[in-house]
């Protein structure tokens, strides 16, 4: 990774603005004319330093330092929700709230600098807690004044015990959340990893998960990897300096989440040989098949994975006949993050239901590999390159009247369409269980959509009349770069 | 002014403008910021109040100018147009308002001169010059009702001589703030009033423009609103009755009603027909429940508007004892400090409790050792940690609340105060 910035735009075919339709894209794509793009209206994106603190605030013996005025730890409030519940789950009983202290950056510090009030928060977490850790996270204040945060953390560590973490994550140095992990990655790397390669454990894998995957999928993955021998280092969900340091001592690296990790499983390989698997999200019989045998490929158990899935396609796809009964043919639209909305789309064919719609934030050459698939087994449909926009997402759910939409559900509901999510993370979604459970869900709501139609009769939303009749492409222009 | 803080309670000032914004019937709040602003203040501010969202523009259906290097380094006007013209164009709003983050805060884009472009052609569009780093949630309330002031309140309206606005209560940061304000305004509309309050029944910027008919200004709040509430009488000839604390109970809400009443001259036989009627109806049911609830020696930690309502409570009308009381929103006059201790500690037979102003969270929990004998402790989701520990029971009545969903439940006002023990017995 030393020569990656983190910036996720800056990798090469990357796009973050379009919308066209999945075949002609795929070709676009293919030879080289899709044009880079941006929205001349839009709404509100999620930034970088979101991703950062997400991926690490459950992280054991740690104080989380923002850099920033007060606004920027609000969606800290979802980390340590998912930090509390990912407690209950795990049985403890006196759950904590993860430690975060914030600067608290205000108009003299505009002016002066916020350096001292940084190195008084470093002090208050040692004081305080004597932590293991101390993550510092910059913010577009703390980048734009120019506080040298490297230099503070620095200086603190000579006399600190705590080991210090500056994560470079400001907002407005990237349009694509996912870059705020490899901020992450590449200071934990930095910073936490030896620069000698070390004793191997026999049988060891790096399970690389965002924050959102449940412990019940976790525990199910788990198990998977366990049939082939290996023993689960779980990154960085509910995780320690311990299980951090024995990142390099790993045999093999995998992650559940295909924009989560990546860039840092090349540079494992790079640094430490070892070997890893990048494929899919293990979410539907087919992308399970992929992701388990690329994860056996690995390790040479070929053998024990093909043997493991067709006991459990046996097992599994007469439950998924049933599933298939109720949901084959219905259309469906689907928005998700990079990894879950093309997992979800594979997905779409075990349930035989036809996809017309797909909201993706980024589109690249691992998109292009999914796209070419889906193209496969669907009739051409409307790709939506796009985190989130809800405007441009009303507008393509009212005009290609899905069955079901799958995704967050607060718009769309209110047209009064079936919806339901593939991002649950308090319950399980993944592997051969979690396509039933998932496919039960998905057919109850199209089944029983008595809650949305009869919302749509009261809802509200905010859109003129005249935007449903217009181009929800309009605001794309390419930028000629 | 601000201050290094553990796992404060509030957001920025821009996320406090952005909720209070999201209340108001049919008004768009235009982001000019960062990427991740929408979603980290309304995370902040909604996320974090009782799990219910603006149900017309919160978070990522903000429209915003997502400021990234290149607007940074060559500013962002251009985008911010172009922003302006799209949500025009497809938000179905009455009204616009230009919101600034710290990337166009610390560059100085000068948003006043774009929103006047689109103010000559005739948009309902004001600007609001106050970035993200400039203060906390409050602050941003206050912003708010300063811009409506500046901006919006028409002058020289005829007075109407029913009409109050009643004002006080935040959105989200107050997370019962739907149900708050129905109570107190069933209660109002019971003496003959009609109420502005921005923010429910579909209120808009209309009812906002047309503030200025009002006779009285109830403010239910030991502080906020000072410079409104003075503006709202020179300039707009409408007087303000403060109310220092959330009204809770037969016997405070029966003061508000009494000094409602006296404000605006209304009969004194009206005034006390409402009060035996709605005193009878919590007694009539306080009498079917007596010793439901062991009897408590309680601390709370919460913002002062409804520290100060549930400590007089539970103190004066339903005999619990308090011990400490814990104000957790920043506050900087001493005189603002002095009404909250005041109103804390003048009850009628209880001991006074401790009173503390701490926002950190480390520092209120050692505040929290220092009184072993209690055995409840009220306050937000933070304090669950310190009452599994201690083993307290916990009542999570404040913000943040990330887990309880909150519709138009309310705590306050006559019937409020039984839901309020109906909701402490649910969790013992």
């Amino acid at each position: 990774m030393s020569s990656y910035s983190g910036i996720r735009e800056s990798r090469p075919n990357t796009f973050n603005d379009y919308g066209g339709d999945s075949q002609k894209t795929e070709q676009d794509f293919k030879n080289g004319c899709l044009k880079m793009a941006d929205r001349t209206f839009s709404q509100g994106l999620q930034c970088q330093q979101i991703n950062s603190m997400a991926a690490l605030m459950s992280l054991d013996d740690a104080v989380f330092i923002a850099h920033s005025p007060q606004g920027c730890v609000g969606c800290s409030t979802l980390a340590v929700d998912m930090y509390r519940v990912g407690q209950a789950h795990r049985g403890v009983s006196l759950i904590k709230s993860p430690r975060m202290i914030v600067t608290n950056l205000d108009q003299k510090d505009i002016i002066l600098g916020g350096e001292e009030k940084l190195k008084e928060a470093i002090q208050l977490a040692i004081e305080r807690y004597a932590p293991k850790l101390i993550f510092v996270f910059t913010s577009c204040a703390s980048g734009i004044i120019g506080d040298d945060i490297d230099a503070i953390v620095r200086e603190a560590q000579e006399t600190s015990e705590s080991i210090i973490v500056p994560i470079h994550c400001d907002g407005f140095k990237s349009k694509v959340c996912a870059s705020g992990f490899d901020a992450a990655f590449i200071s934990i790397s930095k910073y936490l990893l030896p620069k000698e390669k070390p004793q191997k454990q026999k049988n060891l894998i790096n399970l690389f998960a965002p924050t959102t995957v449940s412990y019940k999928d976790q525990l199910e993955i788990e198990r998977m990897l366990g049939l082939l021998d290996l023993k689960c280092n779980y990154i960085p969900f509910y995780s320690s300096l311990d299980k951090i340091s024995a990142i390099p001592a790993a045999e093999a690296s995998v992650s559940i989440c295909k924009v989560f990790a990546d860039e840092f499983m090349k540079e494992l390989e790079e640094t430490y040989d070892i070997p890893y698997s990048h494929t899919v999200m293990p979410i539907g019989v087919r992308n399970t098949d992929k992701w388990f045998r690329g994860v056996a490929a690995l390790v040479g158990k070929e053998d024990v994975a093909e043997a493991y899935i067709e006991k459990e396609h046996a097992r599994v796809l007469p439950q998924l006949e049933k599933i298939k009964e109720r949901l084959q043919g219905k259309k469906v639209f689907i928005c998700g993050g990079t990894g879950r909305s093309f997992a979800a789309a594979a997905l779409i064919d075990d349930f035989g239901m036809e996809l017309v719609g797909l909201e993706t934030p980024t589109y690249d050459f691992d998109a292009q590999i999914d796209i070419e698939y889906l193209n496969g087994i669907h009739k051409d449909f409307v790709i939506d390159v796009a985190n989130m926009q809800p405007f441009e997402q009303i507008n393509l759910v009212n005009r290609l009247k899905p069955d079901v939409f799958i995704g967050v559900p607060s718009w769309s509901a209110r047209l009064g369409i079936p919806t339901t999510h593939v991002l649950d993370m308090k319950r399980p979604t993944m592997g051969y269980d979690g396509i039933i459970y998932l496919g039960n869900k998905i057919a109850d709501q199209v089944q029983n959509p008595g809650f949305n139609k009869k919302l749509a009769a009261h809802a509200r939303l905010p859109y003129k009349k005249s935007w449903y009749e217009k181009n929800p492409f309009q605001f794309i222009k390419t930028t000629g770069e | 002014m601000s201050v290094v803080t553990e796992s404060p309670r509030g957001n920025c000032v821009l996320g406090g403008i952005g909720a209070v914004l999201s209340a108001v019937h049919k008004v768009c709040p235009i982001y000019h910021s960062g990427p991740g602003c929408c979603m980290q203040t309304s995370a902040g501010e909604s996320g974090q109040a009782g799990g219910k969202q603006p149900y017309f523009l919160s978070s990522v259906s903000f429209p915003c100018s997502n400021m990234l290097e290149r607007e940074v380094v060559f500013g962002g006007v251009e985008k911010l147009k172009t922003t302006i013209e799209g949500a025009v164009e497809i938000i179905d709003a009455d009204a616009y308002f230009v919101l600034t983050g710290c990337t166009a805060g610390i560059i100085g884009d000068d948003i006043k001169s774009v929103t006047n472009e689109f103010k000559e052609q005739g948009v309902k569009i004001y600007p609001i010059e106050t970035p993200g780093f400039a203060g906390e949630s409050y602050l941003g309330y206050e912003t708010a009702f300063d811009t409506f002031l500046e901006q919006i309140v028409k002058p020289d309206l005829p007075k109407q001589k029913n009409l109050v606005n009643l004002f006080g209560i935040i959105p989200y940061h107050d997370p019962f703030w739907s149900g708050n304000l129905e109570e107190l305004s069933r209660i109002l509309k019971k003496l003959g009033l009609q109420v502005n309050t921005f923010f429910t029944e579909d209120q808009g910027i209309e009812t906002i423009e047309t503030s200025s008919k009002a006779v009285l200004n109830i403010i239910v709040h030991p502080w906020l609103l000072k410079g409104a509430a003075k503006k709202y009488e020179e300039e707009f000839k409408v007087p303000t009755l403060r109310i220092p604390g959330l009204p809770i109970g037969a016997t405070d809400t029966s003061v508000f009603v009494r000094q409602v009443g006296e404000a605006l001259n209304l009969k004194q036989d009206l005034i006390e027909q409402v009060i035996k009627e709605e005193e009878d109806y919590v007694y009539h049911y306080l009498e079917q429940a007596i010793g439901a609830l062991s009897w408590k020696r309680f601390a709370v930690v919460a913002d002062s508007n409804i520290a100060t309502g549930v400590t007089r409570f539970l103190a004066n009308d339903y005999s619990f004892t308090p011990i400490v009381v814990i104000i957790s929103e920043p506050t900087f006059r001493e005189e603002d400090r002095e009404r909250i201790k005041k109103q804390i500690t003048d009850l009628e037979y209880a001991t006074p409790p401790k009173v503390y102003f701490e926002p950190d969270f480390y520092k209120i929990n050692k505040i929290l050792e220092q009184y072993p004998e209690i055995t409840m402790l009220i306050g937000s989701s933070n304090e669950r940690e310190y009452a599994l520990a201690k083993d307290l029971q916990c009542s999570v009545i404040a913000y943040p609340i990330t887990d309880r969903l909150i519709f138009n439940r309310t705590y306050i006002g006559y019937r409020g105060s039984l839901t309020l023990v109906e909701d402490f017995y649910d969790n013992l």
